[in-house]
């Protein structure tokens, strides 16, 4: 029975990236616009582009070109070779993940930081001014656009006060994370809003529950309850929300990425969407299909080990 | 209410150790003051021998220069677009160049000499010439480049129609023609007839352009095709002491927003294609400054003569005397523009810019040659916009609010660039917005792309075909220089000016932003930078 329930999550995951590529392949090609036009230019004869639809395979049915597409993914692994510079797509992927998923690591820390100091203030404080402001928090920065909020702090932080740099990777490790603080506190405040109102609610659950009734009657110091009881009985649901709002993170990464000037997936993914190179638009939509389905999966795991209320209905 | 609480010194100390705990995260602490750790696009970071040197400028040093667009191919005769074009003309280098002002001048050939017949070329190379890689340039070397070009053709391809390259010996080249054909030295200045080594020096043609070498002031040291390129100064350039800085990187930053800001706050030394609406925020900023040059550029309003309004003479007359053109220039160009009267850009010898009569403002007029056409009461009509350039957007409005006032009412659709060409090219447009660039100082160049209707742009798509039109536009290649030559074009453009089939807006300047301690860069009318000369201030 457990092994049935597994093997029918992951098949569901595995239709589910595929059903994510093929509409990515059908969709983009509905999206007039010629590769080969993009490499040879505006003022490309019609015989080079004639040749060079044919060395890219653009001359064939697009029910041809999926034929060719799905037997690649099974032969080769992944989407193909990029139009416009011939590189394999996971090679360009690949080149490109560290600086993203660092990125996404470090917004993620922060998200998880700020917002548990906040949830936490919030929780002890409750409706205090200091919870009230914490409160209206969330939906200020809800209501701004990311990629509005990376401006700004460019703005303010880079061009003004010349604390950051504005844009690109600095050298090194350590140039690298200092380069991309500001980029990752404008991805973690997207996150923020949902994770403290979150953490709040559940702390303040936890501390109104029966066992932290009976800790404080034990005379346990506050501190120790707050983080050995507490937050530990609170953070778990927090962080599957996290886990369950990786789409938008990964999403506000590959924005922000641009507003920053980072080369990493989200620039690579908009020139390529730019430039119509169908192999690594497929090869980014396969990968992050990927990593989202992967994550889900991982967290529905979690949730069902951690609560077994939860095994009777997969 | 919570029957739990944290004294306010705990809550602080779980505040004071969050902080920390974020700044070790975020790998910020106690370096908000120094300066940003990649070098590599600090202006100044001179890395030459002359660091010492107090002087107010330095040789040597990166030059750092942020562009819109990748450099995918460095094949010459392959390609046409500026973010591989502004490359391969720092590799390659052609028999003749021009200049800022638009001049042909020897460049790999000391001169030059063009028979009275206008048929036979003679081209003699400069003394001690040499590829990057230390080894002689040879007349060999022309031929099998010129020859190279001639069997690929591209997308720039030689008009002329040749008849044979030779070397007579290792300095002299003879180019003969089956017929005169005169914009052909003009056509040889550009990038795509760089001068390449015979047989690629020995490797395949995939890896030659993989790592090419020319006579070019830099060399390829690392190149992303989906991100930089890192030129280093190329030791045996042939303008000796040149180039001055020693590596020039072309930083990728596809957001306008960013590299203004990279500008700004001096990530990099300059940035390509600055904005007309951003200019004078960077010409007045205090560390940055615009260095501009007048352009091989037209913008443009197309009209789609197989469109059932505007194949009608009339109504493209109407629309013209309706748009105040010069309005709309001092409105969005910023004074970095000159309203144009005819095809041809004031850069462009014979444009005849002074003499032609355009069809200027006159709403009456306009009201006239309306009530002339087979639809007196107005109708309805799309204008083609590529969405993304806010400079286009505005003319849009501009042109909507002028069809407006003569019963011509235009709805505005904006659309991605790349959708956009497609349209353009399958004639799925009304009106459109968009320009023309000769690619050498020729006014064949822009002549001969929008008015051949049998040429592969089939009249910039516009499909204007006019008998007269087309027989002066062949007459101008055979003609020499000279008087006769301007009467041609005069005449071509008057008739495009009456006809408008497109209808010239203004003729915009290239805007290069840059940091106020650089000096010595060299804008030419094409869009591309002469780097060879360039300068940082300490």
């Amino acid at each position: 029975m457990k092994k049935f329930w597994l093997f029918s999550v992951v098949g569901r995951a595995l239709v589910v990236i595929f059903c994510v590529i093929t509409a990515v392949f059908f969709l983009i090609r509905m999206v007039p616009g010629d590769p080969a036009k993009m490499i040879l230019g505006e003022y490309s004869t019609p015989e080079a582009l004639e040749s060079m639809h044919h060395a890219l395979g653009l001359d064939l049915s697009v029910g041809e070109q999926y034929v060719r597409f799905v037997q690649t993914l099974f032969t080769q692994g992944d989407t193909g070779n990029s139009i416009i510079n011939g590189t394999s797509t996971r090679e360009l992927i690949a080149d490109r993940a560290p600086i993203t998923l660092l990125l996404i690591g470090m917004a993620c820390a922060l998200a998880i930081v700020i917002a548990l100091v906040l949830a936490t203030l919030a929780a002890t404080h409750k409706d205090k001014l200091l919870d009230h402001v914490i409160r209206i928090f969330p939906t200020v920065t809800l209501g701004m656009p990311i990629f509005w909020v990376g401006i700004l702090l460019i703005l303010l932080l880079s061009v003004r006060l010349h604390w950051f740099p504005v844009g690109g990777v600095g050298e090194g490790w350590w140039g690298t994370l200092y380069s991309l603080t500001l980029p990752a506190i404008t991805v973690a405040l997207s996150q923020i809003p949902t994770l403290v109102r979150s953490l709040r609610a559940q702390m303040l659950e936890v501390l109104e529950s029966d066992f932290v009734i009976t800790l404080k009657a034990a005379r346990l110091p506050s501190r120790v309850i707050l983080f050995k009881h507490v937050l530990r009985n609170a953070a778990l649901p927090t962080l599957i929300l996290l886990g369950v709002n990786i789409s938008y993170l990964i999403g506000g990464t590959l924005v922000v990425e641009q507003v920053f000037g980072i080369k990493g997936i989200g620039s690579l993914l908009f020139s390529s969407i730019s430039k119509r190179d169908f192999p690594v638009i497929q090869g980014i939509a396969l990968y992050c299909a990927v990593s989202v389905v992967i994550i889900s999966l991982l967290i529905e795991i979690l949730t069902r080990w951690l609560d077994p209320r939860t095994k009777g209905n997969p | 209410m919570s029957q739990f609480k944290l004294s306010a010194r705990k809550s602080l100390w779980v505040g004071a150790l969050a902080v920390l705990l974020l700044v070790i995260v975020s790998g910020c602490s106690g370096s908000k003051n120094d300066p940003a750790p990649n070098t590599a696009a600090q202006p100044g970071s001179s890395q030459g021998t002359d660091d010492k040197s107090t002087d107010e400028t330095v040789a040597g040093g990166t030059f750092v220069y942020g562009r819109p667009a990748s450099v995918t191919s460095f094949d010459l005769h392959n390609q046409i677009t500026s973010n591989n074009a502004f490359a391969i003309d720092k590799v390659f280098e052609s028999l003749v160049a021009f200049d800022s002002k638009g001049e042909i001048v020897d460049w790999l050939a000391k001169s030059h000499n063009i028979s009275d017949d206008g048929l036979t070329y003679t081209f003699v190379l400069r003394d001690g010439l040499k590829f990057s890689n230390g080894s002689d340039v040879t007349a060999e070397d022309a031929v099998f480049s010129l020859e190279r070009h001639l069997k690929v053709g591209g997308p720039l391809a030689i008009s002329a129609k040749v008849d044979t390259v030779k070397a007579t010996d290792s300095q002299t080249l003879v180019i003969t023609l089956k017929e005169p054909y005169t914009p052909f030295i003009s056509e040889l200045s550009n990038f795509s007839n760089g001068i390449i080594p015979n047989n690629f020096g020995g490797v395949t043609e995939e890896e030659f352009f993989k790592k090419p070498v020319g006579t070019g002031p830099f060399v390829v040291e690392q190149w992303d095709p989906a991100g930089d390129v890192t030129f280093t100064k190329n030791t045996h350039y042939w303008q000796e002491g040149k180039p001055s800085v020693d590596k020039l990187v072309y930083k990728l930053i596809e957001d306008d927003s960013q590299a203004i800001n990279q500008l700004k706050a001096g990530e990099v030394n300059a940035i390509e294609s600055l904005a007309l609406q951003n200019a004078n925020e960077i010409k007045n900023g205090a560390d940055t400054t615009v260095v501009t040059n007048g352009s091989w550029v037209t913008e443009q309003v197309f009209f789609n003569t197989l469109d059932k309004h505007f194949s009608d003479v009339h109504v493209r007359r109407a629309l013209a005397l309706a748009l105040d053109r010069d309005g709309l220039t001092k409105a969005l160009t910023f004074g970095y523009a000159q309203t144009a009267n005819s095809l041809l850009p004031t850069t462009i010898p014979y444009n005849a810019n002074d003499t032609i009569k355009a069809l200027n403002f006159d709403v009456t007029a306009a009201k006239a040659e309306l009530a002339k056409s087979a639809f007196p009461d107005g109708f309805t009509t799309k204008l083609l916009v590529a969405s993304g350039n806010s400079t286009r957007a505005q003319e849009a409005q501009i042109i909507q609010a002028a069809g407006k006032q003569i019963g011509i009412n235009i709805e505005i659709e904006s659309i991605e660039l790349a959708t956009f060409r497609e349209r353009f090219f399958a004639y799925d447009f009304a009106v459109m917005l968009n320009s023309g660039q000769a690619d050498s100082p020729e006014a064949n160049s822009i002549i001969a792309f929008q008015t051949d209707p049998d040429g592969f742009s089939k009249s910039y798509w516009t499909h204007y075909t006019n008998d007269e039109v087309t027989k002066l536009l062949y007459q101008g290649q055979k003609t020499a220089d000279g008087d006769g030559r301007a009467e041609i074009y005069s005449k071509l453009l008057q008739t495009l000016a009456d006809e408008v089939p497109y209808l010239p807006l203004y003729y915009p300047d290239i805007l290069i932003g840059a940091r106020s301690s650089v000096d010595g860069l060299v804008v030419l009318p094409n869009g591309s930078v002469r780097f060879e000369d360039v300068h940082i201030q300490k």
